[in-house]
């Protein structure tokens, strides 16, 4: 993906949703896109697809699969490229599944819909999917309803759903923050399983710093549209250079913390995308911020081996010369100490 | 399989206990009313008048009345007509007609769902163009304006003139009897119910195309036609068969009106003509024979959903 | 602007100027102000009901002096609309009928709904068994042919207007119970518990005035959709011979009448098929624009 615009056209004015994205996954690589609600992972994932929903639209940029145009596709091409070049796995596995269908049948119609496997080829190809995605007793389920599925299940064949045809990448948008906590953990592991078993590339899209860890080798971080920091899931987990990265990395509840510590969340709220705040997007919010940050907008920079982060400061400095280390005030500028009038 | 039956076996008992209600409310009512007036040409001779008195059964209290009359019933002996001169036994007549009335009644619904549904997609998929707007408020207008002031319209065009350019599948004699005259009647009879059906199907399938199992369908690379139909028509056609049972009664309803319109020997005309004769054997007979027909329609519809739903089990 | 005032030991009076309040029904008014379809249908049912309350008074000629020219004359500029087949003037029986359709009309939706709201309430209020008996009633009664029995009740009870408001509404109460037991059942929830909470046992009837005025909306929208409903009704009936007897004129009547003429007369029938589709197409917009503006969905 290149530079990718997507904007909503709403009645209140254009949210531009996706402002300048780029990055590129690799054959078999787990990525994980992070941020928060609103960001705009979601949509970036969807426009891979060229599902973006009314009234959004893909108003410039580039996306290639495997060399191949996904934007310039033809209406029968991008028949083909769904769910065959690309699958696709959402969040809430009971709403996302047809509820008046049988889920082997659900299964089936992904793959009779590429005409890769002969009708035949597809029924006999159900259950072993099924099995491999740790459908228990799959045989009698491959008949069965999504009601009639646990939560975890209809993930699972969701999963089963969207590997059907042996896709180069599965996108998989929040497929655990409907699920209980341990249910998330199995269905993490399935993931990462599969991606050794099948090298199918994951994208893996989340709010959730934990499940990246535990699955992705790469990742990238997103806030109001952009990219902030992207690399690999080691490095920036130990050594996070913008400081929304930072801060979400210290929000994350941990047990070795003493209990009577709060929360450290970030404060303030997402920005409006309306109207983004001029300069660094994130500077009505960041701790460490600098005169620069209100005026310019900061380009990704190289900051490490293969790590690139979107800000002026970048923690290095923050912790030379502000103190980051000990600092327990993160509200927006307790770092830098900058308040303008 | 057996939830299901047992289900149809309720239902059953349940239409049979309507009809009885029903039945024996308007028998009494008219009794009570009408009483030894019903016979409709009574002889001046009070000997003969007697005697047909007895011979009707119209001399014995009503209850008594009405009980000879359901263990009759039950067995398929619905009486025999009042008026002079006719006297036949009732059930033969009746079961003929109904035939009638649910032939005319069965192409009506035909006519109402395939082109309700078909049209309310259609508006549905193209919302907001003008294709939808026209379509909006067609729909309102036409279930708006009448059955019978359809049937109206149609007959003149059909009558006067444009009979021509229509294949001769449209006929000039009102009447029964032909497959020709099938058509008139029964899109005089479905058209008001198709639009208030496409109507629903629209709304429906507006709901359910933001469904995000649609997305999901989208998203596995399904072509347009099989998402729109296989998924989404599928889910938003689940509503659309829960009117369907209130609209078959108000069908088999509305067709008294159009089978008196167009002299078509049905149940409906029966039914008129014997509230206008003061016949009122006929009268109760056919309202019982409605009321059953009214049930059994509506428990086919009923027994449609779990085809439709496969979370709805009995 | 807030003016207090204050004296010395005595609780300060404050006048708040609050910010205009808007209401439910304001809101709703505002939105269906905007619906040129509803504003259309509220001219036309003015216009119905100008006429039903003029007409006994007043019409261009008298609606029973026949040979008034030459029987199912086409229109002319003496007579817009023709005469029908005894030479009566057409327009002047036009708009003699809408007083029947209009009494009937309304007085059915509101016979029909009045019981339909009182058994609502009784029903989804108190639950129960006496929920089960009211809508056991219902749900027999609904598969019923509404036609055949307003038919049969008004061949026993005799022709005219007020049989004719009865037959109608004696089963057009089904809907509305049904709706009002819904809504009651839900609100009933909502309600039950603050004022059971806030002051012990409160009257039942207070309880209603709670739960109704919050139903209010939904049953409007229903009593508007009961009018032409029953103006078919009426429609049907007359079309039968059941109607109202001659010479009052119905348009359901002039219809039938004119049926007779429709291949060579077809302005006898046109003329009163068109003011029933008219007025019902009326009632429809409005009340379509009432349930759209009463939508809290629909709120900005």
């Amino acid at each position: 993906m290149e530079d990718l615009h997507t904007e909503f056209f709403t009645s209140g004015g254009t949210v531009t949703a996706v402002d300048g994205v780029s990055f590129e996954v690799r054959r078999g690589e787990t990525l994980g896109v992070v941020g928060e609600s609103g960001c705009g992972k979601s949509v970036t994932a969807m426009s891979i697809l060229r599902l973006v929903s009314e009234p959004g639209k893909i108003t410039s940029g580039s996306i290639k699969y495997d060399g191949k145009d996904v934007l310039q596709l033809s209406a029968d091409e991008l028949v083909d490229y769904r769910g065959n070049d690309v699958g696709m796995i959402f969040q809430d596995p009971m709403s996302s599944l047809n509820p008046v269908l049988k889920v082997g049948f659900q299964v089936e119609e992904a793959m009779r819909a590429h005409r890769r496997f002969s009708p035949k080829e597809a029924r006999d190809r159900v259950v072993p999917l099924l099995k491999q995605v740790r459908i228990p007793d799959a045989e009698a389920r491959a008949r069965d309803y999504p009601h009639q599925f646990s939560g975890g299940m209809r993930q699972r064949a969701m999963i089963a759903m969207a590997l059907a045809n042996n896709p180069g990448l599965v996108i998989a948008d929040e497929p655990t923050t409907a699920l209980d906590v341990t249910v998330q953990a199995q269905i993490i592991e399935l993931l990462r399983d599969l991606n050794e078993e099948m090298h199918t590339a994951i994208m893996l899209i989340t709010h959730n710093m934990a499940v990246v860890a535990s699955l992705c080798t790469r990742v990238i971080v997103m806030y109001a549209g952009q990219i902030v920091e992207e690399g690999p899931v080691e490095q920036i987990f130990e050594n996070p250079q913008h400081p929304y990265t930072w801060s979400l990395l210290r929000s994350i509840p941990r047990v070795d913390e003493h209990e009577h510590e709060r929360l450290r969340s970030i404060e303030g709220i997402a920005p409006d995308l309306l109207r983004p705040p001029a300069g660094c997007r994130f500077h009505p919010r960041c701790p460490f911020r600098v005169e620069q940050c209100y005026t310019d907008p900061p380009e990704l920079e190289l900051v490490g081996p293969d790590q690139e982060a979107r800000c002026w400061v970048k923690m290095d400095r923050a912790y030379k010369e502000m103190g980051a280390a000990d600092l327990f005030d993160v509200s927006p500028g307790a770092g830098s100490g900058y308040y303008p009038t | 399989m057996r939830g299901t039956l047992i289900y149809t076996g309720q239902r059953l008992v349940l239409i049979a206990v309507t009809a009885v209600v029903v039945s024996s409310i308007v028998f009494i009512g008219i009794h009570i009313q009408a009483g030894t007036s019903m016979l409709s040409d009574r002889p001046a001779d009070p000997v003969r008048l007697a005697q047909l008195l007895h011979q009707y059964n119209l001399d014995l209290p009503w209850p008594q009345q009405y009980w000879i009359w359901l263990t009759h019933a039950v067995r398929g002996d619905m009486g025999v007509s009042l008026t002079a001169g006719r006297g036949e036994p009732l059930t033969p007549v009746l079961l003929r007609e109904a035939r009638v009335s649910v032939t005319l009644g069965f192409f009506a619904i035909l006519f109402t769902v395939g082109v309700g549904v078909g049209l309310g997609t259609l508006a549905a998929i193209r919302q907001n163009t003008w294709v939808d707007y026209v379509a909006s408020t067609a729909a309102v207008i036409t279930y708006s304006i009448p059955n019978f002031v359809w049937a109206f319209l149609l007959i003149i065009l059909t009558v006067s003139g444009f009979y021509s350019w229509t294949n001769g599948t449209i006929y000039e004699n009102i009447g029964w009897g032909t497959p020709e005259q099938i058509p008139v009647p029964a899109l005089a009879l479905g058209l008001p119910y198709a639009a208030i059906v496409a109507r629903l199907t629209r709304a429906s399938m507006l709901e359910v195309i933001r469904q995000d199992y649609v997305r999901t369908a989208w998203a596995k690379g399904l072509r347009g036609r099989v998402v729109m139909v296989r998924h989404a028509l599928r889910n938003a056609l689940i509503p659309v068969v829960t009117v369907l049972g209130p609209l078959a009664t108000a069908i088999i309803t509305g067709s008294v009106v159009i089978e008196y319109l167009f002299g078509i020997p049905g149940l409906g005309k029966e039914f008129v003509e014997s509230i206008l004769s003061r016949d009122y054997n006929i009268t109760v007979a056919v309202f019982t024979a409605y009321a059953l027909l009214i049930g059994f329609a509506n428990l086919l519809v009923d027994l449609t959903y779990p085809i439709l739903d496969p979370r709805i089990r009995y | 602007m807030a003016t207090a005032t204050a004296s010395p030991g005595a609780i300060v009076d404050h006048e708040w100027d609050m910010p205009e309040q808007v209401s439910l029904w304001q809101d709703s008014w505002r939105r269906l102000r905007r619906n040129k379809l509803a504003l259309v249908g509220l001219v036309i049912v003015t216009l119905a009901l100008l006429s039903a309350v003029i007409s006994p008074f007043w019409t261009p000629y008298e609606t029973w002096r026949n040979a008034l020219g030459e029987t199912y004359a086409s229109p002319s500029m003496a007579h817009p609309l023709g005469l029908d087949s005894l030479g009566r003037d057409i327009l002047s029986r036009l708009l003699s009928g809408a007083t029947v359709a209009i009494t009937v009309g309304v007085g059915a939706s509101a016979l029909a709904s009045a019981f339909g709201i009182v058994l609502g309430l009784i029903a989804g209020f108190y639950r129960g068994k006496v929920d089960a008996v009211i809508s056991t009633f219902i749900n027999t009664w609904y598969g019923v042919p509404d036609l055949l029995v307003a038919m049969t009740l008004v061949v026993l009870l005799g022709r005219g207007v007020l049989n004719l408001v009865i037959a109608i509404a004696i089963t057009g109460w089904l809907g509305m119970a049904r709706l009002v037991r819904g809504q009651t059942l839900s609100l009933r929830e909502r309600e039950f518990n603050e004022a059971a909470r806030a002051s012990g046992t409160r009257n039942f009837s207070i309880i209603f005035k709670h739960i109704l005025p919050n139903a209010l909306g939904p049953i409007i929208v229903q009593a508007t959709y009961l009018v032409p409903a029953a103006i078919i009704f009426e429609a049907f009936l007359s079309l039968l011979g059941l109607g109202v007897p001659p010479p009052t004129p119905s348009w359901g009547d002039m219809a039938s009448e004119g049926y007779k003429s429709l291949q060579f007369a077809p302005h006898v029938v046109l003329a009163p098929s068109i003011a029933i589709s008219l007025t019902v197409l009326a009632f429809n917009w409005l009340g379509d624009g009432l349930r759209d503006a009463i939508d809290p969905r629909m709120r900005r």
